[in-house]
């Protein structure tokens, strides 16, 4: 005995508490089951990518803070590295060191806000999401100390970073990094044993490892299904070759294995934020860059791990003071294109915390 | 009320009331018991179930549209109610004495556990037949 | 012989003191019955107005400070005029009705949907003497206004004219009758063991043996705490109105005072839930004689509250569960326990009973046996229904090196 039903199609967004942002999905339901998602992205674009045509090298730099707002320290070093690499310029290794410094307390930063939010998706009214501000305050008072702004940072320019760090920012990064161990242990205590958030997001948004290659998954949801890829040792950039850490990988490619992916990420950037505080070396942060930048004609593809995956950039210079073509890979963007494998055959709740898991920014997705 | 209302589910909300007005017929005869037991059952799951029921039927049936059969129906009706009621009033009714008012709780467990305590059995197998149905009809295969 | 009818101690003493007044002054019968009722139903809807004002304050600085944040702060010293503030909001927004909406049906919803939630404390026993209608079949009488408050739901859900608020309500429903029965079965192990329906009667039962109830039905304690959560429509099991869900629940065409009421009957509900685990599981108005002292209706209150503590921290702490997940605890978690613990307590009253033991060997061994019996139980039940989420580690694996090929390079196996 069957009841005829009709599938229903169902807006998700772009006005939702959940949706992170300015996003929408049309799911079509059958009963509670998704048996189609789609996405409508491009509630947010700002055309940034013809913007960037018409001004310099330098001036673009700020365009990178407002793509992903969440983690703009990454986006200044993918940005930099990629026109110091067309325009062959060196950085010092002060610079270097300070900037994979920033690029990691960025990342603690990010992934608080990211698990907050996740766990705020299962239900939890925002008690772990305000637990984990407490550390993201933190670093963005050691951001504000050092350049000014909490969020839209401009801090790492081409050739370095803009300033050097002040007297009292040493002791209070130090003041972070010994208080950081007990809080992710009491993070570990509440959250990651949690029976709850287990039911909720375990075998929900499983992502097999052959999609999330085929798909060019990066970041944590690659590493959530089982495979070691991080671009920080297979593609060194900066001084992360003298860096010393490890690669957490997940079990099954669950939304709980990237939950404790994110979670081990932060202690591993804790580690490599200890490293460059004992080897921070002395001497000039910047390059002399010329005031007007020309790089010689040519295009360039740099990659750096952000903590939302792969953040690209693919420059091409006609040898002018404005780049010819700016484009960005952006992370956020290609691991949507697998949202509608990930979504078909679960419940709408389901596919809220799947959302939520994926870690999606929507700045960067449409720039 | 429930006879003339045109909205299916105003009928079955209707219907609810009048549960709840049977409930207290049944407090004013002194069965304490079976009044909130009537509220329980009836009124909070089996009303539910009336609810479901008339969920799933077609959207066009469910508004009462008349038919040709109504003034047969009310005449009929109207005889029946008239029987009833001639009957009642001739009846030589025998007025219970006002006892006092015992608890009917522990009289009615008492008497479903030793003289019908069969009929309470088979009760309880019926229900977990009726439970077994259930889950077969609604299991994805 | 009365007491004193200024002894505070007992509300209930004023009033007798008054009905044996108006009896001698030769009023009838139901003229003196009248007169108390009434006093009685205004002590209530003083207490329940307040309480509705209050707990939205207590509810939200809670959990502010649960949530390493200090709550509403700003209007009035502590916030404490921020309730007003919201109802003043509430009043002065515009009430929509949508037009295809069933106007009778969707105007009476909030209303009938009070009626339970205030039924509920007629038969509280507030104190020795203060029980409004001290019903003999009281325990029965709690449940069947909970079963109606399900009716209320879909009333509303259905008239809204909303396939969303449908969705919501019918998930509701579901929720709720399936959680009547782990409360049923929960009350039952109580009502086994004191031997009577009537709340009052419970609270003497535990005087009379001079313990509270909690320390000899933990397991109904849990049990009831559970699914009254559940009832409630409260965290962990708040899918009605959950905010992150996409069928936004039964209520989301009210707006305006319908939906105040909403809230309101939300939060009395969860004050009639606190107050019964209160008067049946930690005592009622006694307590270990402090009630010669201490006026019993404030102790009572007072350990409303801390029940009610309890819910809030449940709301703070816990993720959501779905509600496939639900039903699966109602059913195959909640329901069993119940069972187990209803056949326990008819055991050992058995044994009390019939052998005619005394309560003083008979009663702590029962109550060290129930407490170790529903830890065994619980612990049990868990580790069977998350086995499944057990398999896999629940800490990720750190990999020195990366372990997929480089572009370029000879795919090695």
């Amino acid at each position: 005995m069957s009841i005829k039903t009709e599938p229903m199609v169902v807006n998700i967004g772009p006005q939702h508490p959940s949706t992170h942002g300015v996003f929408r999905m049309r799911v079509t339901l059958d009963g509670e089951r998704i048996t189609d998602a789609e996405m409508v992205v491009g509630y947010l674009h700002r055309s940034m990518e013809k913007l960037a045509e018409e001004r310099t090298w330098t001036q673009n730099i700020p365009f990178t803070d407002r793509m992903d707002y969440l983690a703009a320290m990454t986006g200044n070093l993918s940005y930099c590295l990629a026109v110091e690499k067309l325009a062959g310029i060196d950085v010092p290794e002060r610079g270097q060191y300070l900037r994979v410094l920033f690029a990691e307390l960025q990342r603690i930063a990010s992934h608080a806000m990211a698990n907050g939010t996740f766990v705020n998706d299962c239900g939890a009214w925002q008690t772990p999401l305000f637990y984990m501000f407490r550390e993201r305050e933190k670093i963005l008072d050691l951001f504000e100390m050092v350049c000014g702004a909490r969020l839209t940072l401009n801090y790492i320019r081409i050739g370095g970073v803009a300033f050097d760090l002040p007297d009292e920012f040493m002791p209070q990064l130090q003041a972070l990094v010994d208080e950081l161990p007990d809080r992710m242990d009491e993070y570990d205590s509440l959250l990651l044993d949690n029976e709850i958030l287990l039911m909720r997001s375990r075998d929900v948004g499983i992502v097999s490892p052959e999609l999330a290659m085929n798909a060019s998954l990066t970041g944590p949801m690659l590493r959530g299904s089982g495979i070691a890829w991080d671009i920080r040792k297979a593609d060194p950039y900066c001084v992360y070759d003298r860096m010393d850490f490890d690669i957490p990988v997940g079990h099954q490619g669950d939304c709980y294995d990237r939950f404790l992916v994110r979670m081990a990420e932060i202690r591993q950037s804790l580690r490599i934020i200890k490293q460059a505080m004992a080897q921070l070396p002395p001497g000039p942060f910047a390059a002399q860059v010329p005031l007007s930048l020309r790089p010689p004609a040519g295009e360039i593809y740099s990659r750096i791990e952000s903590p939302k995956g792969e953040l690209g950039f693919y420059l091409v210079s006609d040898g002018g003071p404005t780049p010819f073509r700016w484009h960005v890979r952006s992370p956020s963007l290609i691991n949507l294109s697998a949202l509608r494998e990930m979504m078909v055959g679960q419940t709408v709740a389901d596919a809220i915390v799947t959302l939520g898991s994926i870690d999606i920014n929507v700045g960067e997705v449409d720039r | 009320m429930i006879i003339v209302v045109r909205n299916l589910m105003h009928a079955v909300l209707l219907l609810i009331l009048s549960f709840v007005g049977m409930a207290g017929l049944f407090i004013t005869l002194s069965a304490d018991f079976v009044g909130v037991v009537q509220v329980l059952i009836y009124a909070g799951a089996i009303a539910v179930l009336m609810i479901f029921a008339v969920m799933l039927t077609p959207r066009a049936a469910r508004d009462n549209a008349g038919n040709a059969l109504q003034l047969p129906a009310l005449v009929l009706s109207g005889l029946l109610t008239a029987g009833v009621i001639f009957v009642v009033l001739q009846t030589e009714w025998r007025e219970a004495s006002r006892g006092s008012f015992d608890t009917t709780a522990a009289s009615i467990g008492d008497a479903l556990l030793t003289p019908f305590a069969l009929p309470f059995e088979i009760a309880s197998v019926l229900l977990v037949v009726a439970m077994i149905g259930a889950i077969l009809l609604v299991r994805e295969e | 012989m009365l007491a004193r009818w200024y002894d505070f101690r007992d509300l209930g003493n004023g009033v007798a003191r008054m009905a044996q007044a108006l009896r001698d002054a030769g009023a009838p019968d139901g003229v003196v019955y009248a007169l108390t009722a009434l006093a009685g139903c205004l002590g209530i809807l003083i207490f329940v107005g307040l309480t509705a004002i209050v707990n939205i304050w207590v509810e939200r600085r809670l959990i502010g400070r649960m949530q390493v944040r200090r709550g509403p702060n700003r209007l009035g010293p502590w916030g404490l005029l921020q309730p007003v503030a919201d109802a003043i909001k509430l009043i002065q927004k515009e009430v929509l009705t949508p037009r295809a909406a069933d106007g009778t049906v969707f105007a009476l919803a909030p209303i009938l949907i009070f009626v339970p939630a205030m039924l509920a404390f007629a038969v509280l026993p507030w104190g020795e003497k203060m029980v409004l209608a001290d019903l003999n079949v009281g325990v029965l009488y709690l449940l069947a206004l909970g079963s109606t408050s399900a009716i209320m739901v879909f009333m509303a859900g259905y008239a809204s004219n909303n396939k969303y608020a449908l969705l919501g309500a019918m998930r509701v429903i579901a929720m709720l009758i399936s959680y009547e029965i782990p409360s049923v079965l929960a009350l039952l192990g109580v009502v086994v063991f004191a031997g009577t329906m009537q709340l009052s009667g419970i609270v003497q039962f535990q005087d009379f043996y001079w313990s509270w109830l909690i320390f000899f039905q933990p397991l109904a304690f849990l049990i009831f705490l559970l699914a009254s959560t559940a009832e409630l429509n409260r965290s962990p099991a708040d899918i009605a109105e959950a905010e992150s869900e996409i069928v936004a629940g039964y209520h989301i065409e009210y707006s305006g005072m319908k939906f105040g009421l909403f809230y309101a009957v939300e939060l009395v509900n969860s004050m009639s839930v606190s107050a019964v685990i209160a008067a049946l599981f930690l005592g009622g108005w006694w307590t270990f004689g402090l009630e010669e002292f201490v006026p019993g209706w404030m102790i009572f209150i007072g350990k409303l509250y801390a029940v009610y503590f309890l819910l809030i921290w449940f709301r703070g702490t816990l993720p959501r569960f779905r509600i496939d997940q639900l039903m699966a605890l109602a059913w195959k978690g909640l329901l069993p326990l119940g069972l187990a613990n209803v056949l326990l307590s008819a055991l050992e009253v058995l044994i009390w009973q019939e052998y005619d033991v005394s309560a003083g060997i008979v009663l702590p061994i029962f109550a060290v046996v129930n407490f170790v019996l529903a830890g065994v139980l619980l612990v049990a039940f868990m580790r069977v229904m998350t086995r499944s989420f057990e398999r896999l580690p629940k800490r990720a694996r750190l990999v020195p090196d990366i372990s997929v090929p480089l572009p370029g390079e000879p795919a090695t196996a």
